[in-house]
């Protein structure tokens, strides 16, 4: 038999003892790794909005957003408000998990009155007649530091009444 | 500081990436390949830096990645049981003129990929290759038997 080169052990190298389960060890982690862009297409690492509702007997709230989202992406946020009764005045209040770690780009049609309550942002939106709709269309940058999970409220007044509210927990990976 | 950790992260999932691909697709640089690479390289950085644009940003990514690359270096010279995992160790692929198999198999190479490799270095038959050794930077190495 040929004497093997320099550094080459046969049986290591040629025979492959101790190391036949080094090729399944490998192709069980690309499976893994594979498995990634399929859970993304699955929207588990966002950015795919859905829907969420809240009624009352005066409006139907609802959230068009995604909850999970990735470092630097643009996405909308839009609340829709349907009034079953006259709201004079529309009040939405806004978690923390709206703003945190966001770059508010742009919101239309721009509140009559921005505030604060406790903390939270304080939109008045003004007088929805019944059976009238209003949309509220808001677009963000996250911020790439920005990376977590966070609650995400979003709660629907008349004055100082609530009519309805929206507990969503919003997810940024890194 | 974040920056720190994504480069860390990402070094760490390329170089994993790079140990399971399979070492001769690393190495063969085929125009597509030039492409996905330049392409790769530019969805990191994305990713890496993303809008910081600063000379200091810069500077952490860059260090992170040296350090990190002569710490894998130390730690498959101090450790020879990390060998396999960091850095692997060669493959017989010809014995004294003969294929073997189950080794190209594993390593997804043809008796064609190996005569073009062969041709490369001026071999005109895998006969008179005494031994074929794939090198642990994708490399394959061809001894010729000392009559041809």
């Amino acid at each position: 038999m040929a004497e093997p080169p320099i550094g080459i052990d046969l049986a290591r190298d040629r025979d492959l003892r101790g190391r036949k389960y080094h090729a399944w060890i490998r192709r069980g982690l690309m499976t893994l790794i594979a498995v990634i862009p399929v859970l993304a297409l699955f929207n588990a690492f966002g950015q795919h909005p859905h829907t969420a509702k809240a009624s009352s007997s005066a409006a139907t709230l609802s959230v068009y957003a995604p909850t999970r989202l990735r470092g630097g992406l643009l996405w909308e946020g839009r609340i829709h408000i349907t009034a079953h009764r006259d709201i004079k005045k529309a009040i939405l209040v806004l978690g923390t998990g709206w703003a945190e770690g966001m770059s508010m780009n742009t919101i239309e049609p721009s509140p009559v009155g921005q505030a604060s309550d406790n903390g939270k942002l304080e939109f008045t939106l003004g007088h929805i007649q019944r059976n009238k709709s209003f949309i509220l269309f808001m677009q963000f940058q996250v911020n790439p530091t920005n990376v977590g999970s966070r609650p995400r409220t979003t709660v629907l007044y008349d004055g100082n009444t609530k009519l309805a509210s929206i507990n969503q927990t919003v997810t940024i990976f890194p | 500081m974040d920056l720190a950790i994504r480069t860390f992260v990402v070094f760490w999932f390329l170089l994993l990436l790079m140990r399971i691909t399979g070492r001769r697709e690393l190495s063969s640089l085929e125009p597509f390949d030039l492409i996905l690479l330049i392409v790769l390289g530019d969805a990191v950085q994305q990713g890496l830096t993303q809008d910081d644009y600063s000379v200091t940003g810069a500077l952490i990514v860059v260090i992170v990645f040296g350090v990190m690359q002569v710490a894998v270096s130390y730690l498959n010279f101090r450790f020879p049981r990390l060998r396999p995992a960091l850095e692997g160790y060669p493959i017989v692929l010809i014995e004294d003129g003969n294929l073997i198999q189950r080794n190209l198999k594993r390593e997804r190479l043809t008796p064609e990929d190996l005569a073009k490799e062969a041709r490369g270095q001026k071999i005109e038959s895998l006969n008179e290759v005494k031994w074929a050794v794939l090198e642990t930077s994708g490399s394959i190495s061809f001894i010729p038997k000392s009559d041809s």
